[in-house]
């Protein structure tokens, strides 16, 4: 070896490239919380949103909207067929808000996809819509890792707000998911 | 006697290989799994072995079986990653672009790498390299396989895990001592000429 110390120095600035791309990487992926939980579901109570008497000044506030984040579309299949229930074992519950004053919003469809022991992602995928408290609530079979983690999916494509669709994952012994949706209207 | 070493130690080696790709496809991971991620996880599984051997072969002047099984688990790696874009081409995309995660960039910088150490190895007589800049080159290659693919593997949930897992910390713990041994001795054969 004519130049060892140019080929040393190749090599440090090489690995010290390795290591910048993988430091820059996030674990599961951009954007993809941890939104996994164990042990028994917490009873839920009244946001502040909910309570009567306090319309004026909720209609003051503004929540940030919940932003897609990447890979939130993958293997996303439009208008889920409605269903109480994907399985059991698992459970995901999230709370829907308007941006604009921070109000559950009832009655409105979001889709929950992901892969489960009883089928892949594109399989497991159902319409929920929230109740009168903006809450959603679906039992699932337990989750199966989708490309090396547990994905939980949830989408907003109906119209009256912009779309969302994101991606969360789980631990593989986690019970349940809470996965919320801040939505901002069109326009 | 020797011709029955010789069978005891091959046997013990493709013993030792299929451990990864047999605990996977015992795993519960892969019950009710699709043909392309039975498929994919068993190449990936496979590759694990053959990478942790290549170091070995090397250092004991196995060179044409190095060669052979270098391009196995070249091969091995790319149906991996093909049958992951069969299963889903969405997931794939996203594990291969920036947004990706940790484990996926891993096993991707390791495919660069384990495509450039295949390179060194078919071009080695047509590169304008010194043999020990070739060598170097061509071991750096190989602990960046070997570090970032194991990793990739390890981070994995799935069918390797537990167990899996201590399988894997192992037989990449011997092909990373391995590359230093096999550098070692092809740099002393080489003074040797």
């Amino acid at each position: 070896m004519r130049r060892p110390w140019l080929f040393g120095l190749l090599l440090t600035l090489i690995t010290g490239a390795i290591l910048v791309a993988l430091l820059d990487s996030e674990p599961s992926g951009t954007g993809a919380e941890n939104v996994g939980q164990s042990g028994p579901e917490p009873t839920v109570t009244a946001t502040p949103a909910e309570s009567e008497g306090r319309e004026e000044r909720v209609e003051r506030r503004r929540c940030e909207a919940t932003e897609s984040n990447p890979g939130g579309t993958n293997n996303y299949l439009p208008d889920a067929p409605a269903r109480d229930a994907l399985g059991g074992g698992f459970v995901i519950t999230g709370l829907v808000r308007a941006a604009d004053g921070c109000r559950p919003l009832p009655d409105v469809r979001v889709q929950v996809w992901l892969a489960t022991e009883t089928g892949g992602e594109q399989d497991n995928r159902a319409s929920v819509r929230t109740g009168s408290d903006g809450r959603y609530r679906i039992e699932t079979a337990p989750t199966i890792a989708q490309f090396g983690e547990p994905n939980i999916h949830v989408g907003y494509d109906d119209g009256d707000f912009g779309e969302v669709f994101i991606r969360r994952v789980v631990d593989l012994d986690d019970e349940r998911a809470v996965v919320d949706l801040t939505l901002a209207r069109r326009g | 006697m020797a011709e029955r070493r010789r069978a005891a130690v091959l046997a013990a080696v493709i013993a030792v290989a299929a451990v990864p790709a047999a605990l996977a496809l015992t795993d519960r991971h892969l019950a009710g799994a699709s043909v392309a991620l039975v498929v994919s996880t068993t190449a990936g599984a496979l590759a694990v072995s053959a990478l942790a051997l290549q170091p070995l072969l090397a250092a004991g002047r196995r060179i044409a079986r190095h060669r052979l099984l270098g391009a196995v688990a070249f091969a091995l790696v790319l149906l991996h990653v093909g049958a992951l874009f069969v299963e889903s081409p969405d997931d794939a995309w996203f594990a291969m672009s920036p947004d990706g995660p940790t484990r996926a960039r891993m096993a991707l910088i390791a495919t660069i790498a384990l495509a450039g150490a295949v390179t060194l190895g078919v071009l080695r007589n047509r590169l304008p390299l010194g043999a020990g800049t070739w060598r170097g080159l061509h071991a750096y290659l190989a602990v960046v396989v070997l570090a970032l693919g194991i990793g990739h593997a390890v981070l994995t949930d799935g069918a390797l895990d537990d167990l899996g897992t201590a399988v894997l910390v192992a037989l990449g713990a011997v092909g990373l001592v391995g590359v230093p041994a096999a550098h070692v001795a092809r740099t002393r054969l080489a003074r040797r000429g």
